[in-house]
């Protein structure tokens, strides 16, 4: 665990100051530049792992169930976010397929797979090897997925073609927005806290 | 929180948090790493400005070609129509649906304009203003670098359309080569807003204790 009193760097700023647990709810920010030091957080190991084997059921459903069905006199048409992301590829327009394969799916899988490898680990009280590799491209998947994005996306397409034709939402929908959900209770543990655990 | 008051020089890490003592290297080829993780540790990160000023100039070009072509084709009932992106805010807001209009006008134009104006503007008070509204300046920062992801919203709409929109002749949708240009321009403005350093910002403060 972290020491009362041990220090801590701002990281938009550079002042380093003396670090004392967050009250509950309340936020450390830095005395100069106002950025957030520290959020108290009420879960431990075992809950964060918990909720990320919960992403881990909800990513496959997101990824390969319908996002949204369209009819329109007869043939209807469904696409899950695989789907979409083929179509772009196929279509002619293999950056934009690229661009949303790694912003929607890739970094989400790995948001999700790394976390999972280093947590089953540190649940039971040993380091996975290559943790620290693990950790910084973590911090990659968190500053590349936009689950949360493409949630209002999908919810944004719906509304226009809902002039054109009969759209429906799908499964994929659903399991997307509790995707954003989960993602933002994992990702407000903070991933400095994983070193936190390690001795 | 207090401040501390140490003199040296103090480096949190990035990556695992722990906090090191800067040390003086004598070939700049070397750079100070954690500890504990092997991240590398800097005063400040390296050549920010020129990636910040080249990653801006290039969005900033890029956003012409984004704004001009379509970013989308569709065809309806045998007829051909390209859509742009004003285009498609402004037929949002024809079909009465004003908030869902005034969202993409968020997302793709406000917040694209916002993030290269800001980031040259802090890139550019660096240099030549530096001691101007340094607080405000990190809320800026911190500001581009929240919503800054928002904008690849019109990008998805679009490849979503062209996924389920596929009726042949009767309707269908693709992306037009407009689309490439603002996708280009989303990626280029979060890589300057990482690029950029906001602790240049509070280089040389009076008091001394950091950067």
């Amino acid at each position: 665990m972290r020491l009362e009193g041990s220090l801590i760097v701002c990281e938009e700023c550079g002042l380093a100051h003396r670090w004392h647990p967050p009250g509950h709810g309340a936020v450390a920010r830095c005395t100069r530049c106002d950025a957030v030091l520290d959020r108290s957080h009420r879960l431990s190991i075992d809950g964060i792992l918990a909720l990320t084997v919960a992403a881990a059921a909800i990513y496959l459903v997101a990824v390969n169930t319908p996002l949204l069905t369209l009819t329109l006199r007869g043939p209807a048409e469904q696409a899950s976010l695989i789907d979409a992301i083929r179509y772009a590829w196929t279509d002619g327009e293999p950056i934009i397929a690229v661009v949303a394969g790694i912003t929607a799916l890739l970094a989400p899988a790995a948001f999700v797979a790394l976390r999972l490898y280093v947590l089953f680990p540190l649940s039971v009280g040993f380091k996975a090897p290559g943790f620290a590799w693990c950790v910084r491209m973590l911090h990659q998947a968190e500053r590349w997925s936009m689950v949360e994005v493409f949630t209002v996306g999908v919810l944004l397409s719906l509304v226009r073609l809902a002039g054109l034709a009969h759209a429906s939402p799908g499964p994929g929908l659903f399991a997307l927005g509790a995707l954003t959900v989960l993602f933002a209770s994992i990702q407000s543990a903070g991933l400095k806290r994983l070193w936190w655990q390690v001795q | 929180m207090t401040a501390a008051s140490e003199p040296p020089l103090l480096l949190g890490c990035e990556s695992c948090g722990l906090v090191s003592p800067a040390v003086v290297l004598d070939d700049p080829t070397l750079v100070q790493e954690c500890p504990r993780c092997g991240h590398v540790l800097a005063a400040t990160k390296p050549h920010a400005l020129q990636r910040t000023w080249a990653f801006v100039g290039a969005a900033a070009v890029l956003y012409i070609p984004a704004n001009a072509l379509p970013v989308m084709v569709t065809t309806q009932a045998l007829q051909r129509d390209e859509h742009t992106l004003l285009g498609g805010i402004h037929e949002l807001w024809l079909d009465g649906s004003w908030g869902l209009s005034i969202i993409v006008f968020v997302a793709s134009i406000a917040v694209p304009v916002l993030k290269i104006a800001v980031l040259g503007l802090l890139a550019w008070t660096v240099r030549h203003k530096p001691h101007w509204r340094r607080l405000e300046r990190a809320r800026l920062y911190r500001l581009v670098e929240t919503v800054g992801h928002w904008s690849m919203l019109d990008v998805y709409v679009v490849v979503l359309l062209a996924a389920t929109v596929r009726f042949g002749a009767l309707a269908s949708a693709s992306p037009g080569p407009g689309l490439i240009s603002f996708a280009a321009v989303v990626v280029l403005t979060m890589l300057a807003t990482w690029s950029f350093d906001p602790r240049l910002i509070w280089r040389d403060v009076p008091d001394g204790r950091t950067v």
